[in-house]
């Protein structure tokens, strides 16, 4: 019988009960830091015990029975190799990674931090053990993390020259027409056995709390998601996408950086395209006359980095449930570049690594018409198997772009890896 | 009002979608894509209307039955630049091109803010096309046909810095008698 009960419990006393749960029963993580506008309710999945494993041919009739189906939510990760296949992007590379992964638990809390209140529901015995681990809470705070620093050099797959060189050649596809924004990423890999990478995970959201920090286990893979950004929330058939473009470091003071921000007109112009294309990438299954921009040019900081973003807001069709529109508008147009099919074929082209679940979404689907999903960049994913931790990042590149400062944005946004990787 | 609305492999084609649907009153928009073309039946649509779209002219081909029907065509972005190869003008890239950003032009007397996403421009104007709006630099904007219903847009009336983007649908069906 499934038991439902209301807890209050602090923020640092949430964050060790998802440790345990994660370790004893290889719970899932989707927490949420407060303070963001992206900001939602924390979710942990406590022991799966369904699973649907995305291949390249999954078809949306069978992600629906999987997240319709009994038993929810349903939680887990699309990556953004599934959504080349949905919009017709052939490759060459080969991944063992998984197209995406989705789990159904045995027991599931929520998590509101602002209020502190936990909300627990799921199978009775598994609940009645979480309680207790609750009640033990104060045993398992301010532990040691375990996470094992590296100080070995990432191999990178797009190094300084490489990633300018790319930087180049997109310039002249944008000349030609091909694409007028394509984001460019490179991957940072590094060798380090007997990682802890919910350890890793732990240690990164108490030091760089975002709202969208995700830890997902997807057999030997450990996905480690510190995302700062929204790609899709539908509650109640109300549509809300939050694009981020635009990025000011802060040194010293923020206001100056605020400024060079919003009064930038390359960044202002790449955030105004990512728009256009997120309007476009909800319309397709939203109500006529609903699909509008709220706050264009919205600020909010994370870390030492000011990011610029809309709120893209739209009605859901009567007709069309919250698959029909996540797979529509999959992967993230702020991430891929615009036009969209176009500027995918052309990252396919320039990048050497397969992307996997970088730029893909870490998602929760409630039912047919609630659901929340991240865009998965500032995200890594360790390899139990092989030892490896790769780390992707990247930038939007416009007509107006410096191969060498995009260079340095992106090794910006990979800021707190390496930073905590050299600790 | 039928509306077909052809899209070549765009990422604002279903802006112009919702933008035609909610302009025109009890429009039906249907949107095929340029993969459908050739041997797409043009009977039953009361205006055409070809999105916009990367690459260039040369990279669309099939366009002539299109603009040859007889029927009302409004061509957007690589639309206009369609209708004009298709009269014999011709398109290069743009110096300085411009995306994502809006900017005033004069249209039929009145100063309007659009929206441009163009690394191409028509270059050349083809035979019997009047340039109905230019930017400050002399950059084509607008297109009409003199006397048959084609007209073209190189700016996005779909896109949200385009302010008040139902006017440019409105004078497309004036200019096409269907308003």
């Amino acid at each position: 019988m499934p038991c439902v009960f209301p807890i209050s419990l602090d923020p640092a006393r949430f964050d060790a009960l998802a440790e345990v749960l994660a370790v004893r029963h290889q719970a899932d993580l989707f927490l949420s830091s407060p303070g963001y506008p992206g900001e939602t309710r924390s979710f942990i999945g406590v022991a799966p015990c369904a699973e649907l494993i995305i291949e390249e041919d999954t078809g949306s009739e069978k992600i629906k029975e999987f997240a319709f189906g009994p038993g929810g939510p349903c939680m887990g990760f699309l990556s953004y190799t599934y959504g080349m296949s949905l919009r017709g992007v052939n490759s060459e590379k080969k991944t063992e990674f998984p197209y995406g992964h989705l789990k159904k638990y045995r027991a599931v809390v929520k998590y509101d931090a602002a209020s502190e209140g936990l909300h627990l529901s799921g199978e009775e015995k598994l609940c009645r053990e979480t309680i207790q681990y609750i009640e033990l809470i104060d045993n398992y705070l301010n532990k040691e993390l375990k996470f094992k620093p590296m100080c070995s050099e990432p191999e990178v797959s797009l190094g300084r020259a490489a990633y300018e060189a790319g930087v180049a050649e997109i310039l002249e596809r944008i000349r030609d027409g091909w694409t007028y924004q394509l984001n460019l990423s490179t991957r940072l890999t590094w060798q380090s056995h007997d990682l802890d990478p919910l350890a890793l995970f732990l240690e990164l959201r108490r030091d760089y709390p975002a709202p969208f920090y995700g830890y997902v286990r997807s057999g030997a893979y450990g996905v480690v998601s510190s995302s700062p950004e929204r790609f899709i929330q539908i509650k109640d058939g109300q549509v809300l996408s939050q694009p981020i473009k635009g990025t000011a470091r802060v040194v010293g003071d923020e206001s100056e950086a605020y400024r060079s921000l919003v009064d930038s007109s390359k960044e202002c112009a790449e955030l105004s395209m990512i728009v256009d294309l997120i309007r476009n990438d909800v319309s397709a299954n939203c109500e006529y006359g609903s699909v509008r921009v709220e706050g264009h040019k919205f600020v909010f900081r994370v870390d030492d980095l000011l990011q610029m973003y809309a709120n893209v807001r739209g009605t859901l069709r009567s007709d069309r449930d919250c698959v029909d529109l996540l797979l529509d508008a999959f992967p993230g147009g702020s991430v891929t570049g615009c036009p969209k099919q176009s500027s995918m074929r052309i990252i396919e082209e320039l990048e050497p690594h397969t992307r996997d679940v970088f730029c893909g979404s870490l998602l929760i689907i409630e039912d047919e018409r609630n659901m929340d999903s991240s865009i998965a960049i500032r995200t890594a994913v360790y390899d139990d198997s092989s030892g490896q931790l790769d780390y992707w990042a990247g930038s939007g590149i416009v007509i107006a772009s410096d191969p060498g400062l995009e260079y340095l944005e992106t090794m910006a946004k990979a800021g707190k890896f390496l930073q905590s990787e050299s600790k | 009002m039928n509306i077909l609305l052809i899209d070549n492999n765009d990422s604002f084609t279903r802006n112009l979608e919702h933008l035609l649907a909610t302009a025109v009153d009890e429009a039906t928009v249907h949107v095929e894509p340029y993969a459908n073309l050739q041997g797409l039946s043009l009977e039953g649509h009361d205006i055409l209307v070809v999105s916009p779209g990367p690459g260039a002219t040369a990279d669309y081909p099939g366009y002539a039955r299109v603009f040859d029907s007889g029927k009302p065509v409004l061509g957007v972005c690589l639309g206009m630049q369609l209708i004009n190869t298709h009269f014999g003008g011709s398109t290069d890239r743009l110096p300085g091109c411009v995306h994502g950003q809006a900017e005033n032009i004069v249209f039929h007397d009145r100063t309007v803010t659009v929206a441009r996403y163009h690394s191409l421009y028509c270059s050349s104007v083809g035979r019997e096309l009047n340039v109905t709006a230019r930017n400050f630099q002399g950059v084509p904007m607008a297109l009409e046909h003199r006397d048959r219903p084609l007209l073209g847009y190189q700016f996005h009336p779909e896109s949200f810095l385009t302010v008040g983007g139902e006017q440019f649908v409105h004078h497309a069906l004036r200019f096409s008698h269907l308003a």
